[in-house]
C-alpha cells in the first residue's frame, strides 16, 4: 500500500509508575499500521497492553522517544501538536462509560463535545439526535433522563454516542461493548459496520470476544505481555487455535468446530469464522 | 437430579417488584415469579438487560424485599429482619466488577474478611482461607496484593473471599462478564468445582455458551419467566430465544440452521465435540456406503 496510514506506530514503548519500585512495563516495543476506512481487532488477554496502545492512539498518553506515534501525519510526540484536533479525528469510548459521563442528562452529557466545538444550539441538537439514534437510544425518551440513573448497558450507549456525535474519523472501542446484552450490543456493532462501510468510519475494536470480532474486523493484532505477537487477517488468526490459547485466547465456537473436523481427519476447505461460513461449509462437507 | 424427595433451599413464591414504589414513576421489574431451587443445583439465569435478572438474585439474599410475594431461604422469609444476617450467610453474592468486592491489600487477608467478621475461630479461619484458596486454584498466590492481580485472578478471589463464609447458595451475577477467555474458564473451573462439592449454584449470565455449564436454565423477560429446562432443551428453540433478544450458542445455531437444511440432522446439539461427532458420523457413514 502506497497510502500514508492513519495511523502508525513505531517502536512504542510504556512503563506505569515509571522510575519507581512499582514499576511495570506494559509495551515492550510496539508496532502497529491502521489506515483509513479499515476495521481492527486488537486481542490480547488481561494485561497485555491492548488498552495502554490504544490510548497512545488519541494522545492520553503520549509517546516515550524513541518510540513514536504518527496519527493523520502528525508526530504525537512533537509536545506543540494540538492534542484536542487529534481527539475529534480519534474517537475513544473506554470499558466503565460510567466513567465517562459526566453532566446530569443524558442529552447535555452528549452535547458536550459538540458545545465545546462551538457549535450552534439548532445545529448541537440535530448532532445529539443523530448520534443516540446511531446508539439506539431514543431521543425524546432519553435526553432528559439523569445519567446516572441509566442502566449498564445504556450508559455505554450514551457514553458511545458522547463520542460519536463529534462525527470522529475513527473510533476506538476498549470493551466497550461488554455487559451489554447480546442484542443491543449486535444492533450497536451493526450501526458500527454501516457507519464503518457507508462512510468509511475507521474502527479499532478491544474486545476479549472472538465471536464478537469474528463478524466485525478484516485485521486482527494479538498482544501478549506488551509485544504484538500475531497480526493477519481475521481468518489467518483464528486458523491458529494452538498460537491463540497459548496468549490466553479462543476462536469462536464454529472455529472450533471446523478444527476439531480437521483433528478427526475430516478435510475443511475453508476455515469459517462466522456462523454463515460454518454453516456453509459444513453442508459442503455432508454433501461432498 | 431427584429432586421429588428433597426440599427445596430456595423457595419464592408470587414475587413481584417495584423500584421507587411510592414514586409517580414506579419500575415494576419483578411482574410474578414462583421458582422452586434445589440443593446441588446449578441454575443459570439468563434474560436481556432490565430482564429482572439481577433484581430476582438480590431479593434472594436480601439486598432487595419482595414489594408483593414469598422468599425463603430454608424456611426464613426474607422479609423479616431478624433473618437478614442469617440469610446472607447461607446465601453469598459475587458481582461483576471484582474490585468493588475486594477489600484488604493481601489476598489471604481479604479472603478472611468474610468470616473473621463472622467471629469464626482463627485456627479455622486458616483452614477456611486455605480451602476456598484451593478451590479458586489461588493458593499460590495468597501473599500478593489483590490489584497486582489479573481480572479472573482477582474475580476468583472474591469468589474465594465469598465461598469462605460457607454458603449454602453461591449467587454469580454476571461475574465473568469482564473477564478474557482465560480468566473465563477459570472461574467457570471454580464454580464447576465448588457445584460438585455440594454448593447451591445461581449464575446469572449473558453468555449463552455459559449456560450449557448449568443443569437448569430459565430464561426471563420483563420481569417474568418465559422458558424453563435444561440447557439442550431451551437451547433448541432458536427462534423464541432470538426473539427475546438473545443469542444461542454458535454450535447449536450450526446444527439448528443445519437441521433446517436437512430434517435428519438434530437441531439440539450443544458442543463443539456433540457437533463435530455428528458431521463426522455422517460423513464416515457415508463413505462406508
Amino acid at each position: 500500500m502506497n497510502e500514508r496510514p492513519f495511523i502508525q506506530i513505531n517502536d512504542l514503548h510504556h512503563n506505569y509508575l515509571r522510575d519507581t519500585p512499582l514499576e511495570v512495563t506494559a509495551l515492550q516495543g510496539v508496532n502497529m499500521e491502521i489506515y483509513r476506512g479499515e476495521s481492527v481487532g486488537i486481542i490480547g488477554r488481561t494485561g497485555a497492553g491492548k488498552s495502554t496502545v490504544v490510548q497512545h492512539f488519541n494522545g492520553l498518553i503520549r509517546p516515550r522517544k524513541p518510540g513514536q506515534v504518527i496519527v493523520d501525519g502528525e508526530d504525537l510526540s512533537d509536545p506543540k501538536v494540538d492534542v484536542r484536533r487529534i481527539r475529534q479525528k480519534v474517537g475513544l469510548v473506554f470499558q466503565y462509560p460510567e466513567q465517562q459521563l459526566f453532566e446530569r442528562l443524558v442529552g447535555d452529557d452528549i452535547a458536550f463535545g459538540p458545545k465545546k466545538l462551538g457549535m450552534e444550539p439548532a445545529e448541537r441538537r440535530e448532532r445529539v439526535k443523530w448520534a443516540m439514534e446511531m446508539v439506539g437510544l431514543d431521543f425524546e425518551e432519553f435526553k432528559d433522563r439523569f445519567t446516572f440513573s441509566l442502566s449498564g448497558g445504556e450508559m455505554r450507549k450514551a457514553a458511545l454516542a458522547g463520542v460519536l456525535a463529534l462525527q470522529p474519523e475513527m473510533l476506538i472501542l476498549d470493551e466497550s461493548t461488554s455487559g451489554v446484552d447480546p442484542r443491543s450490543r449486535r444492533e450497536l456493532l451493526e450501526r458500527l459496520l454501516t457507519l464503518h462501510k457507508e462512510h468509511g468510519l475507521t474502527l479499532a475494536f478491544v474486545s476479549p470476544n472472538m465471536e464478537d470480532m469474528a463478524g466485525l474486523v478484516e485485521r486482527i493484532y494479538v498482544m501478549d505481555d506488551g509485544h504484538v505477537v500475531m497480526n493477519g487477517t481475521t481468518r489467518e488468526i483464528f486458523s491458529q487455535p494452538d498460537e491463540l490459547h497459548e496468549h490466553g485466547l479462543g476462536v469462536p465456537q464454529v472455529t472450533e468446530v471446523a478444527h476439531t473436523l480437521i483433528a478427526r481427519g475430516i478435510a475443511v476447505e475453508q476455515i469459517p469464522v462466522t456462523v454463515e461460513e460454518g454453516v456453509k461449509e459444513t453442508w459442503k462437507i455432508l454433501n461432498s | 437430579m431427584s429432586v421429588a424427595s428433597v426440599e427445596p433451599i430456595i423457595r419464592i413464591e408470587g414475587l413481584h417488584f417495584h423500584y421507587n414504589p411510592q414514586s409517580e414513576h414506579p419500575i415494576h421489574a419483578i411482574k410474578g415469579i414462583d421458582l422452586e431451587i434445589y440443593p446441588g443445583e446449578y441454575l443459570v439465569v439468563v434474560g436481556h438487560n432490565g430482564s429482572g435478572k439481577s433484581t430476582l438474585a438480590k431479593n434472594i439474599n436480601v439486598l432487595l424485599k419482595p414489594t408483593e410475594g414469598d422468599v425463603w431461604v430454608e424456611d426464613m422469609n426474607t422479609r423479616d429482619p431478624a433473618n437478614t444476617l442469617a440469610i446472607r450467610s447461607e446465601v453469598g453474592m459475587v458481582f461483576q466488577i471484582p474490585d468493588n468486592q475486594i477489600v484488604a491489600t493481601i489476598v489471604e487477608e481479604d479472603v478472611a474478611f468474610g468470616p473473621e467478621n463472622l467471629g469464626v475461630p482463627d485456627d479455622e479461619l486458616q483452614e477456611r482461607v486455605e480451602w476456598a484458596l484451593g478451590v479458586v486454584d489461588m493458593l499460590d498466590h495468597r501473599r500478593r496484593p489483590p490489584h497486582r492481580l489479573s481480572a479472573g485472578q482477582k474475580q476468583r478471589v472474591a469468589i474465594a473471599g465469598v465461598m469462605a463464609m460457607k454458603p449454602k447458595v453461591l449467587i454469580l451475577d454476571e461475574s465473568t462478564a469482564m473477564l478474557d477467555p482465560e480468566g473465563r474458564r477459570d472461574v467457570l473451573a471454580a464454580v464447576r468445582q465448588l457445584n460438585a462439592e455440594g454448593v447451591t449454584v445461581i449464575a446469572i449470565t449473558h453468555f449463552m455458551h455459559e449456560a450449557a455449564e448449568g443443569n437448569r436454565v430459565i430464561v426471563m423477560e420483563a420481569g417474568k419467566i418465559v422458558m424453563e429446562g435444561t440447557p439442550r432443551e431451551v437451547f433448541s428453540h432458536v427462534e423464541e430465544l432470538r426473539a427475546l433478544q438473545l443469542d444461542v450458542p454458535q454450535t447449536t445455531e450450526l446444527a439448528y440452521r443445519l437441521n433446517q437444511l436437512d430434517s435428519t440432522f438434530p437441531p439440539d446439539l450443544l458442543l463443539v465435540d456433540d457437533v463435530a461427532a455428528e458431521i463426522q458420523r455422517r460423513v464416515n457413514g457415508r463413505s462406508g456406503e
